[in-house]
């Protein structure tokens, strides 16, 4: 019923799909702090006009039920983000179920073109231990992205996202995609640029993959 | 000092690690020689910048090693202000460490490569920047 009125309603407008999408975001206010909408200038919060090729409709629907911290030192663009995790940040609003799943539905409708395609094939061990590596030594992933090692425990850097969950939140290509293309989703992050081979690149977007919580000893 | 690093990670203490190595300063040498006029760079508000929005990260806001993500890096990030250390360093050595990363200099690993992030021109106002910092030169 409320799919028709948009329908409907964007129909008689000739409103952009992206905009007739901005139902309960809209309603909820999400538009306030992220970026739901290509055209958007100014945001506080992490880019979510691409949420629907970035995260698990699972993980999406639980982090808006009780939220979770991601990124212990706050968003990069915030004006503490330099002075490290304060005590007193506001938890992210949080949703009854039913919320959630509309929330949820609608940030999954929010998608990008992707240029890679990852398998969902778990690296070998022999991989992992290579990848493993070059997390923390060639590229230093480690240095700013929590992860886990390998017995299992949290390790790494917090000016970046954690990783830890990484695997239960993130789609496999849309990893893929950052690491190569990061210009497509970000203006200016604060994380360096790589040049992986595509062999390197779809081994790391599956070694992302393999880290989920589940896995903390 | 150099023997830990060579046998430890970034994040942690663990023995077990696979033969592979990452590139030695030769080869990434081969794969890009150039090395600019480093004496003409000038340090502007720009550079100013981007030491703040990608150094400071690990380095601190002033320089001093004490960025949010200091206490989680096995081996600290150098403190710039320390001028008995940079005094022992040239001006290519600090160019190459930030152009391919701390491992390409011999130091640790948790000093990532900003080559493919930031220009040759910006890199070489960095280090003419950490100079100020220190308010030293190579010795
Ligand atoms: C007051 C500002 C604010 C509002 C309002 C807000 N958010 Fe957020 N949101 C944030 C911040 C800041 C983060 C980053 C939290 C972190 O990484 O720890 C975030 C994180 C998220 C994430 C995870 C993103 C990621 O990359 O991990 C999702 C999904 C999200 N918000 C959805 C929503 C939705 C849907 C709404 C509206 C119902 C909403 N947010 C309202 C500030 C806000
Ligand atoms: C992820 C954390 C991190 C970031 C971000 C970072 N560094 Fe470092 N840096 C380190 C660590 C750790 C060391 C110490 C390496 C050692 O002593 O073995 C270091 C060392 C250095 C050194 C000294 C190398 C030497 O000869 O001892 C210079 C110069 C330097 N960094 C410059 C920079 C510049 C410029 C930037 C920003 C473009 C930057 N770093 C960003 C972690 C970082």
């Amino acid at each position: 019923m409320k799919n028709l009125a948009i329908f409907i309603f964007s129909g008689f407008f000739f409103l952009p799909s992206t905009l007739a999408n901005a139902g309960v975001l809209k309603d909820k206010n999400c538009g306030s702090c992220h970026r739901l909408n290509a055209t958007e200038k100014s945001f506080t919060g992490p880019d979510l006009h691409y949420a629907g090729s970035k995260f698990q409709p699972e993980w999406l629907s639980a982090f808006l039920k009780r939220g979770e911290v991601i990124r212990p030192a706050g968003f990069i663009t915030d004006p503490g983000f330099l002075k490290g995790p304060s005590e007193n940040r506001p938890p992210h609003p949080s949703f009854p179920e039913e919320e959630a799943h509309a929330l949820t539905e609608e940030l999954m409708s929010l998608k990008i073109p992707r240029q890679t395609s990852v398998t969902s094939e778990p690296l070998s061990k022999g991989q992992r231990a290579k990848i493993k590596y070059q997390f923390e030594r060639t590229f230093s992933c480690i240095s700013c992205h929590q992860s886990l090692n390998l017995a299992g425990k949290v390790r790494g850097g917090i000016s970046g996202p954690s990783l830890v969950n990484a695997g239960n939140r993130l789609q496999a290509d849309w990893v893929a995609d950052w690491l190569n293309t990061p210009e497509t989703y970000t203006s200016k992050g604060r994380m360096p640029r790589y040049k992986m081979d595509p062999a390197t690149l779809i081994q790391f977007a599956r070694f992302v993959m393999m880290l989920k919580k589940e896995n903390i000893k | 000092m150099l023997l830990t690093i060579l046998v430890t990670g970034c994040g942690e203490n663990e023995q077990a690690r696979p033969a592979i190595k990452p590139p030695t300063q030769q080869e990434v040498k081969q794969a890009s020689p150039l090395v600019p006029q480093q004496k003409l760079a000038q340090v502007t508000e720009n550079t100013r910048q981007t030491y703040q929005w990608y150094c400071a990260q690990c380095h601190g806001m002033k320089g001093k090693g004490d960025g949010i993500n200091a206490k989680f890096l096995t081996v600290p990030p150098r403190n710039h202000t320390k001028a008995e250390y940079l005094e022992t360093r040239t001006d290519e050595q600090l160019f190459e460490a930030i152009k391919f990363g701390g491992l390409s200099v011999g130091r640790a690993p948790c000093m990532p490569a900003w080559g493919h992030t930031l220009n040759e021109d910006a890199i070489a106002s960095l280090v003419q920047y950490i100079r100020e910092l220190c308010q030293c030169e190579a010795l």
